[in-house]
């Protein structure tokens, strides 16, 4: 059931219909039973799984508030922790690890015939395991009391705007919101709708139009030129983006007309100038889940080891830095799939972060962040961070090491302009993603992300009536997945 | 009722009246770009232009308008179309010469190909090779492309029935796209009942889909609206296409694609079932008028395209179930077997064919210039083979030969 279907209009108007009649505890039992639905209907065998992880983190958490003793405290930490690592890597990880092994021992001539499961990838695991854990690592921390309400905590993990493709929400945002009675506003209900629509238009008119664009590139059979190859990737570097963010945007307005705020996920993340802003900008729930959870403790593990070192006439807080965000960063593109194209891809935003850091030069360096202030300078700041986020989604979307080395080999050995490259695949990805581009433009150039209602509302109309028409007229309308439905 | 509408929009505060209106001008003015930007840019089947080449009719719910001529122009190809008297898409069909034979090619949408100049679709370009093929002396063949855009086979049986029986073939081609067209027999398969079972007295047909209760004269003014506008057209047929796959049953799995399933859903065996009655039916009423008849079954795009075959392979996998190339294919035939009528597979040749993935335009699932040119080829050979044409020695010995 995703979001762009006539399946999920007719769920959400009965949960909501419903949910405005009722008071509030009726109203958790309705949002537990609607999101546990909501699973369900995209594969009930695995609903088991998140119930499981739903009692085993509940009760961890209770424990360990209830223990003194540090070590009690830490084997409850390790039971929850190593049950969702555990049922991530197998559901997630298995198939990867036993392909990699096949082929490792078939180098040396060895057939492992008994790996031969399959393992199906349950929906969401990689959210919700995510969440469960935080909600537990927090209440070791002393960070948050445990919740004594298991259905307030059952209805925090599954709730359904965010249970398949996040945001990863912390449990000191929504638990205090589903345990005290909600009252809706105007606000959020014209905010509400207003993201519903820009999220819609995202996913069917962005990112399903400009899937077919990067499709043709990244096809197998393909040997396209090099500005195929470039053009593919600006189609492909908007497509994830309308379609990760417009899915947010859909699931943070469908909270807001329930009078619950989930927190913003993207903030125009390609109008930045440095791989750290990009972090700060792209899938914040994840990216400050990675920082507290582990680039911090990394740092801080690292730092009694490295304390004190200098290498290559640079300081110990640069190494520790470096290699606390290279695990963070191979971590984080295990977790986007498990695929080696992945664990490239985070090898190289970890590598951006890192020699972003390096101090290049002291004197120039202020002379260069003076005149970073001018507007060309940075604009020319955000078209060269573009152009390596767009290198990384190269890496991301290809589908084997093979076609990363073909694509590279591509783009550098065979650029060939051509009118009719520029007509068939530069024309769609400027109709397609031109009316995002222009709204994010304004919403960086003002550092305001609700610029939209900031407008004269004749304009605003007619943006809202735009936003209508070229959905309906251009949208997608098969109902395609979102793509981080997969992670 | 009146009243009460009066006096709760007199209730409404005149700011948010004066809101209401603006939102409702920028709409309309919207309406009128958008309108305006399609008919100058965005060819499409929602063009009028193109919508002009069908009518309303009781029995098959529309056909090509007898007469109608229409340049079809979009962003892959810019075709003159122009229909007869007979309402087909080729020359004047009239009688019959001496030593004349006639092949009438029923179908949809890919039989009709409105995509490519009439001379390059594949009806007629086998009728060029049979005129220039020495084994087909002493006779000269018409081939006439009988094909509806949007038809299925009980479309192609009333057609046959009431209109290209007329037109004296020697051998009558049923062109079944396996796409759809099971999909397609399950959903009219309740024109096949008789007239005063099937169509509600006083409704009116829309492009195939009965609007029942609703009044003659408002759903013929709305149709006539909605085909005078893109924008209508296109949201018509947004609308269609959801609700198409919210009744489903499967949200998951196109409907088409469900043909393809190893366990095929009922109403997909309900289409076979409807499809062997048409095809029986057209064979049974051939047979009377002294033609033969035959069954072309056209593959679709991505059981030729390995690109698109593994891209809807993924999005079924995500289901659960399995996507079998060709397992709509094999239905068919398995689904006329038994009827003693000769079966082509398309789908082979067109699979076989070097550089396979240019047989079909990008965006649509017709076949290219290539692509007609590859299964008039396969055709002109199986209409010997099969002897539904009389071939002369030469031509026995060449087919002997491949």
């Amino acid at each position: 059931m995703v979001f762009n279907s006539l399946q999920f209009v007719a769920f959400f108007l009965v949960v909501y219909g419903l949910y405005r009649l009722l008071p509030h505890r009726p109203q958790n039992w309705l949002l537990l039973v609607g999101s546990y639905y909501f699973y369900a209907a995209w594969d009930w065998r695995f609903l088991g799984l998140l119930v499981a992880s739903t009692v085993i983190d509940f009760c961890c958490a209770r424990y360990i508030a209830s223990r003194q003793a540090p070590r009690d405290r830490k084997i409850a930490l390790l039971v929850s922790i190593s049950f969702n690592v555990s049922m991530l890597g197998f559901f997630k990880y298995f198939n990867f690890f036993a392909d990699n092994l096949h082929a490792l021992f078939g180098l040396v001539g060895w057939r492992l015939d008994f790996f031969t499961l399959r393992v199906l990838l349950p929906i969401g695991i990689s959210f919700y395991t995510f969440i469960t854990m935080s909600y537990v690592i927090d209440v070791y921390r002393r960070h948050i009391e445990p919740t004594r309400n298991f259905l307030d905590f059952a209805v925090f993990v599954a709730y359904f705007p965010h249970l398949v493709a996040g945001p990863i929400l912390r449990a000191s945002v929504l638990l205090p919101q589903i345990a005290a009675a909600r009252r809706i506003t105007r606000e959020q209900n014209i905010e509400g709708a207003w993201l519903i629509g820009w999220g819609l238009f995202k996913k069917m008119f962005v990112a399903d139009n400009l899937a077919r664009v990067a499709g043709a590139v990244f096809a197998p059979a393909g040997h396209p030129s090099g500005l195929e190859v470039l053009l593919g990737v600006y189609a492909f570097a908007f497509q994830i983006y309308g379609d990760f963010s417009g899915y947010t945007d859909i699931a943070r307005g469908v909270s807001k007309l329930m009078g619950i705020e989930l927190n913003i996920n993207f903030r125009s993340p390609y109008f930045v100038r440095t791989p750290q802003e990009f972090w700060q900008h792209w899938h914040i729930s994840l990216s400050t889940w990675l920082r507290d959870y582990l680039f911090l403790p990394l740092s801080y593990a690292f730092s009694r080891r490295l304390d004190g070192v200098r290498w290559l006439g640079l300081r110990d807080d640069f190494w520790i830095y470096a290699a606390a965000t290279m695990i963070t960063m191979l971590i984080a593109g295990l977790w986007h799939g498990a695929a080696w194209n992945f664990v490239l891809w985070g090898a190289y935003q970890g590598l951006l972060l890192v020699l972003f850091t390096v101090p290049w030069g002291g004197r120039k360096r202020k002379r260069a962040g003076a005149a970073a202030r001018r507007p060309f300078v940075r604009a020319l700041g955000v078209l060269g961070m573009f152009h390596l986020t767009c290198l990384g989604w190269l890496i991301f979307r290809a589908r084997s090491i093979a076609q990363i080395g073909a694509l590279f080999g591509d783009l550098a050995g065979r650029f060939e302009p051509s009118g009719r490259v520029l007509a068939a695949l530069g024309l769609p990805l400027l109709f397609y993603a031109g009316p995002l581009v222009a709204v994010h433009a304004f919403e960086a150039a003002h550092d305001d992300f609700a610029v939209v209602f900031r407008w004269p509302r004749i304009v605003r109309y007619n943006v809202y009536a735009a936003l209508i028409y070229l959905i309906v007229l251009f949208g997608d309308f098969a109902g395609a997945q979102f793509i981080y439905f997969q992670f | 009722m009146g009243g009460d509408l009066w006096s709760f929009c007199r209730t409404v505060k005149p700011v948010t009246r004066v809101r209401f209106w603006t939102l409702v001008g920028v709409l309309v003015c919207q309406f009128g770009l958008f309108e305006a930007a399609l008919r100058i840019e965005g060819g499409s089947e929602a063009a009028p232009a193109f919508q002009r080449l069908f009518m309303s009719d009781t029995r098959m719910g529309y056909r090509l308008r007898p007469g109608a001529r229409t340049r079809f122009r979009t962003a892959s190809f810019e075709t003159d179309i122009a229909i007869n008297s007979s309402g087909t898409r080729d020359e004047e069909i009239g009688p019959k010469q001496p030593g004349e034979r006639r092949i009438v090619v029923l179908g949809d949408s890919i039989v009709l190909s409105v995509q490519v100049p009439l001379e390059q679709t594949f009806c007629k370009r086998l009728e060029y090779r049979l005129n220039h093929d020495p084994a087909s002396a002493p006779y000269r063949y018409r081939v006439i492309n009988a094909g509806v855009q949007g038809y299925g086979p009980v479309e192609d049986w009333l057609f046959y029935e009431h209109v290209a029986s007329r037109f004296d073939a020697d051998v009558v081609l049923v062109a079944l796209f396996v796409g759809n067209d099971a999909i397609e027999a399950a959903d009219q398969s309740w024109r096949l009942r008789p007239a005063s079972a099937g169509q509600t007295p006083g409704s009116v047909a829309v492009m195939g889909t009965p609007l029942r209760q609703v009044p003659a004269i408002a759903a013929a003014w709305m149709r006539r609206t909605v085909r005078r506008s893109m924008v209508l057209q296109i949201a018509r047929l947004r609308v269609r296409s959801v609700t198409d796959r919210f009744l489903s049953g499967d949200p998951g799995i196109d409907r088409p694609l469900t043909a393809y399933l190893p366990q095929a859903p009922p109403d997909v065996v309900r289409g076979l079932a409807v499809t062997r009655e048409c095809v029986s039916r057209i064979a049974a009423l051939a047979g009377t008028l002294g033609s033969k008849t035959a069954v072309v079954l056209l593959p679709a795009r991505f059981q030729v395209n390995d690109e698109d075959f593994a891209y809807l392979a993924r999005e079924v996998a995500q289901h659960g179930e399995v996507l079998k190339r060709n397992g709509a294919t094999d239905r068919f035939k398995r689904a006329l077997d038994g009827l003693a009528i000769p079966v082509m597979d398309a789908l082979p040749p067109l699979f076989d064919a070097p550089r396979r993935s240019e047989t079909f335009f990008e965006d649509t699932v017709h076949l290219t210039p290539r692509g007609h040119q590859i299964v008039a080829d396969a055709l002109e050979r199986f209409l010997f083979e099969s002897q539904l044409l009389p071939s002369s020695g030469s031509k026995a010995v060449v087919n002997a030969g491949r």
